[in-house]
């Protein structure tokens, strides 16, 4: 198949092959496990992530211990945080907008778990862990990506709160605001490939851009147009609603935003969901900028992990330092600034690539 | 852009020095300076039963009951009320009630906070201090070193 | 090496007789005070008296209204200065009918009136006519009785029916005439509101139509308390929970030097010098909270500025443990000096306050570069929360709030006491009358607080050591005359603290007031929000920097 790392295959096809599957029965079999390995390998992700290894981050810019009695290295905190959160009780604000209510924290982690079907994760060991490659596979991840702001807005509407319904106002007002000039930059990389489709794109990053004595340092899109790397990376921050631009759910100002009335495991959906959005949000810009799984030395997949959890790490660098903007300031800055500039960027790819290719 | 990449700087590098200002209690105890107020110690020797703790408190926190001859019977102090403001060891003319350094004191209930006479002499003294000598230069300030007429009702 | 002070040559001076004279018709009587001459006028003449006193007289700080009852009449009294010269004070009384008592308002010549009269009405009992909204404001509005009157029962309990107060879950309705606009509560329980203080919000959109802070969640009778507590000892550990955020000397301060103006006790000078050193200790860490809070209201949680505030405050706090023993309640000053002498030995203490001095500039740097130089604030901050020059005057703003509106108004430089008049330092005033020049001010503030900690620090190393003299030799009980009333007031870290206090010959004060900086700064907040966004609103609160304790007292 055209475009796959290496001529390998994909993870369905290849747990068929690992457990000697065969019929289209297997091939079924094959296809559910794969999804369940995907899906599970990004909630544990996110379960280190949140209760721990946000704690332990930002106890390292604030100068304290954090985390640290629960096993070693605290690392049971997991295990205890989680059993904490979901035993809390669950309180339903009465005139609460019922089914909507329910259904808004399930689609947030949801939408973003179907996004990583299509992210090539490198390979491990004998497997390839690539879900799906569908030929629009980029526009797919950017589509299920937008799903989240109706989840936003449904939790926002439906608690019968006010702050909610300015958190889930304000969400809306944002993802609209940036899902833009997001796409956008996010072509005018995707023209230097040619193709929608993520395998493609990875595999054209690994194309030499430049040779310095003995280093090969490959065609990242980051390299490439870094200027368009910093407009994503901004936009990103505004997708996921992470500081400079966590206006719809300001604790200091809208209490918890959309996330005012919710508890216990709806509670924990909605937090699980932020981090999946922000590791896929990571993952997206891994594939598109940073190669996807390119890297020397250790296998693929492990290269993948580290490029998400450095832009896991980047959101809460800025988070520690950098205050929240207005909401109409967060408004002009994506429809005047953002807009434009990743419009100039990509016309301007589109000549130069006219002009070389 | 100037500005906010220099916050960013100023974090990181907080990140990576790696120095703690944060104490791993219990297993550090904290230092307390010795004139910390923590909970009161009383000495029913010293004890002359002259009520101007009780008289100076300002929250009624000390409740001295006397028998008819005048004789001190129960010396109740609860420290859950106290407000530790050190009037009490203040007016003492003969140190029998003392504010250790001791922090460390739980209960289960608020009653078990009244804490009588006995309990009060068994009261431990933080890390083995007793905070008295290092307190006691400011004896002379208010019992009659000035010079004048000092007023002793 | 001192301090320069204000140039008060061109502030008109007016002798007590030339008041007299201009007050004319109005004055029915004198009843001065040991501050400054007291006129007693008719209660409608209220509104005439003020506005000469302030037009043509020039006295356009209206400090505090003091209510108190007596055995056989109302009194309100106004004290009156001016922000040019602090050292010029007059104090206008007004008696009022003891069936009936009925008074003028001052609100249209002073807005400080406003809730000062509310708080008379809500705890005395007289009516303020001409008042545009006479309501309880620190009890709830179903109370029965006026606590500080003379009739009321203090120990019967009262039990408030919340149920005749608007009902919360009442079903949102369309108001009539169609308005869009949205009413919500922020707070008791609020993230972002210092403390618990209610504000009623009026929003259209994210834009604020209307806002009203309903206060009184902490009120917790201090005045009361204080009324009956000896001077001698027992009033002391109050004031240091009124502005419980670190700024306990401060608070202190101020009620130790009204009652020793009042018991005429002179404090000696080591002992001066230990006081101002302590309470500016105490105004840095004051300051690192506000910054820290305010920091947090624009950056959100996780900020690392709040925790590198705090960090900072613990080793202020650190130095003030060693010294007094307690970290936030000190009860270090007595009347006539302090209780304790530096600690033994003396060269540990100074190496960790030097220390700490030294230290300070990198952090205060570190502040500008996460704070100050940061686009993202300076657009949310610049331009924000700006609270005029004139406005701020007649809402009685004082301290950070009043420099950050360009008043050159402070209270240590204006009306000296301690040791401030004898040290080299300056008066830090901004002119930008928004949240980002409150927030300069406080920052330098803490820049000039350390150089006059690091001056009593050499002073009091080189002391010669028998004159270290710690406590003047006051008698153990204090029984002022009857009929002393005396206002003195000191600053505050949040501005001008003043205490009035009147004598009737017994050891407990017969009326205690507290004029409290955050009240009076509290009543700006509508001038500064209404027609701004949410987000500029809360940042507006937080850079007033009030503390509920001094605001409910």
């Amino acid at each position: 198949m055209p475009g796959l790392l290496q001529g390998e295959v994909l993870l369905p096809e290849g747990l068929a092959n690992l457990l000697g599957l065969g019929g289209p029965l297997g091939e079924a079999i094959a296809t559910l496990l794969a999804a369940f390995i995907v899906g599970n390998i990004m909630l544990a992700m996110t379960g280190v992530a949140g209760p721990w290894a946000k704690r332990k981050i930002t106890a390292a810019f604030t100068d304290r211990y954090a985390v640290d009695r629960i096993g070693p290295f605290g690392l049971l905190t997991i295990v205890t945080d989680s059993v904490r959160l979901l035993s809390k009780e669950l309180i339903i604000p009465t005139n609460a907008d019922r089914p909507s209510y329910d259904i808004a924290p399930v689609i947030l982690p949801a939408s973003a778990l179907l996004g990583f079907a299509v992210i090539p994760m490198g390979e491990l060991g004998p497997l390839n862990i690539h879900l799906a490659d569908p030929e629009a596979g980029l526009a797919l991840v950017f589509a299920f990506a937008s799903i989240a702001s109706v989840s936003l807005v449904m939790g926002g509407y439906a608690s019968n709160n006010k702050y909610s319904l300015m958190g889930g106002l304000r969400a809306v007002a944002q993802n609209i605001a940036y899902e833009i000039p997001l796409i956008v930059t996010a072509m005018s990389v995707v023209i230097f490939a040619g193709s929608l489709q993520m395998s493609t794109i990875v595999a054209e990053q690994s194309a030499t851009l430049i040779s310095l004595g003995g280093f090969s340092i490959p065609a990242w899109y980051a390299f490439v147009n870094p200027f368009a790397f910093v407009l994503f990376l901004a936009a990103n921050m505004a997708e996921i609603g992470r500081n400079p631009f966590d206006i719809p759910e300001a604790p200091t100002e809208i209490v918890g935003g959309y996330q005012t009335e919710y508890s216990s495991v709806y509670f924990v959906l909605f937090y699980l969901g932020e981090f999946l959005h922000v590791f896929l949000g990571g993952a997206i810009m891994a594939t598109v900028f940073l190669g996807g799984p390119a890297g020397p030395v250790l296998p693929g997949f492990v290269w993948f992990v580290i490029k998400i959890w450095a832009f896991f790490l980047f959101t809460q660098w800025a988070r520690s330092a950098l205050p929240r903007v207005r909401i109409d300031q967060l408004i002009e800055i994506g429809w005047k600034g953002m807009l434009v500039l990743s419009f100039a960027n990509l016309v301007l790819t589109a000549i130069i690539v006219g002009v070389i290719a | 852009m100037i500005g906010i990449l220099k916050g960013m700087a100023v974090t990181m590098r907080h990140a990576l020095d790696g120095k703690k200002f944060t104490v791993k209690y219990p297993e550090e105890e904290p230092e307390v300076s010795p004139r910390f107020r923590g909970v009161h110690k009383f000495s029913q020797e010293r004890c002359i039963w002259c009520r101007q703790c009780e008289n100076v408190c300002p929250n009624d926190t000390i409740q001295i009951v006397m028998d008819d001859q005048r004789n001190g019977e129960q010396y109740n102090l609860h420290i859950g009320q106290c407000i530790y403001c050190r009037l009490c060891e203040e007016v003492c003319p003969v140190d029998a009630i003392l504010l250790t350094q001791n922090f460390e004191f739980t209960a289960d209930t608020k009653d078990e906070f009244i804490y009588n006479k006995e309990q009060l002499k068994n009261v431990p003294w933080y890390k083995g201090i007793d905070p008295l000598n290092s307190r006691n230069p400011d004896r002379g300030a208010w019992i009659g070193e000035g010079d004048g007429e000092v007023d002793y009702q | 090496m001192s301090i320069e002070l204000p140039d008060t040559t061109d502030v008109a001076e007016q002798s007590p007789e030339e008041l007299a004279e201009l007050l004319d018709e109005l004055v029915i009587g004198r009843d001065d005070h040991l501050n400054a001459p007291g006129f007693v006028i008719k209660p409608d003449t209220v509104v005439d008296a003020l506005s000469r006193l302030r037009d043509q007289a020039g006295f356009d700080h209206l400090s505090c209204v003091t209510a108190q009852e007596y055995e056989d009449r109302y009194e309100s009294i106004y004290h009156l200065t001016k922000f040019a010269d602090r050292t010029q004070e007059v104090s206008v009384v007004v008696p009022a009918d003891k069936e009936n008592p009925v008074s003028q308002s001052a609100n249209e010549v002073f807005r400080t009136a406003d809730w000062h009269e509310r708080e008379a009405y809500d705890l005395v009992g007289i009516e303020y006519e001409g008042h545009p909204d006479l309501r309880r404001i620190l009890l709830p509005d179903t109370w029965q009785g006026h606590p500080l009157g003379l009739e009321y029962d203090q120990d019967q309990p009262q039990v408030v029916s919340l149920r005749e107060h608007a009902n919360p879950l009442l079903e949102d309705q369309k108001a009539p005439g169609g308005s869009e606009t949205m009413f919500i509560n922020i707070g008791p329980h609020h993230p972002a509101t210092h403390g618990v203080l209610h504000v009623k919000a009026v929003l259209d959109g994210e834009q604020v139509v209307d806002l009203e802070p309903d206060i009184g969640y902490l009120h917790r009778c201090e005045e009361q308390m204080c009324q009956s507590s000896t001077y001698r000892y027992q009033i002391m550990p109050y004031p240091d929970r009124w502005d419980y955020i670190s700024a306990g000397l401060l608070n202190e301060w101020a009620y130790a030097r009204a009652a020793e103006d009042m018991a005429d006790i002179d404090v000696p000078e080591y002992a001066q010098v230990i006081r101002t050193m302590g309470a500016e200790l105490c105004r840095m860490a004051a300051h690192f909270l506000a910054l820290g809070t305010f920091a947090l209201d624009i950056y959100g949680d996780f900020t690392a500025i709040f925790m590198y505030s705090i960090r900072d405050r613990e080793k202020v706090q650190n130095i003030l443990e060693e010294l007094t023993g307690q970290r936030l309640m000190f009860n270090y000053f007595r009347l006539g000096g302090v209780v304790w002498d530096l600690p033994e030995p003396r060269e540990e203490f100074f190496e960790m306050t030097r220390d700490f001095l030294d230290e300070l500039p990198t952090a205060v740097q570190e502040y500008h570069d996460m704070i100050t130089s940061n686009e993202i604030l300076q657009m949310r901050t610049i331009d924000t929360g700006v609270l005029p020059k004139e406005v701020a005057k007649s809402y009685g703003a004082t301290g950070p709030v009043a420099r950050g509106s360009g008043i050159d108004y402070d209270l240590r430089r204006d009306d000296p006491y301690g040791y401030y008049e004898n040290l080299d330092w300056d008066v830090v005033v901004e002119d930008g009358c928004d949240n980002y020049s409150r927030l300069l001010v406080r920052m330098r503030e803490v820049e000039q607080s350390a150089r006059i900690v690091e001056q009593c620090i050499d002073l009091l190393e080189d002391w010669p050591e028998d004159e270290r003299n710690i406590q003047a030799n006051v008698p153990r009980t204090i029984k002022p005359d009857d009929d002393t009333e005396i206002y003195r007031a000191v600053e505050g870290a949040k501005g001008e603290l003043g205490i009035y206090m009147r004598a009737d010959g017994t050891e407990k004060p017969a009326r205690f007031k507290i004029r409290s900086p955050c009240f009076s700064n509290l009543q700006t907040l509508p001038e500064m929000s209404n027609g701004e966004y949410v987000p500029d609103a809360i940042a507006s609160l937080g850079s007033l920097d009030i503390v509920l304790g001094e605001v409910d007292r």
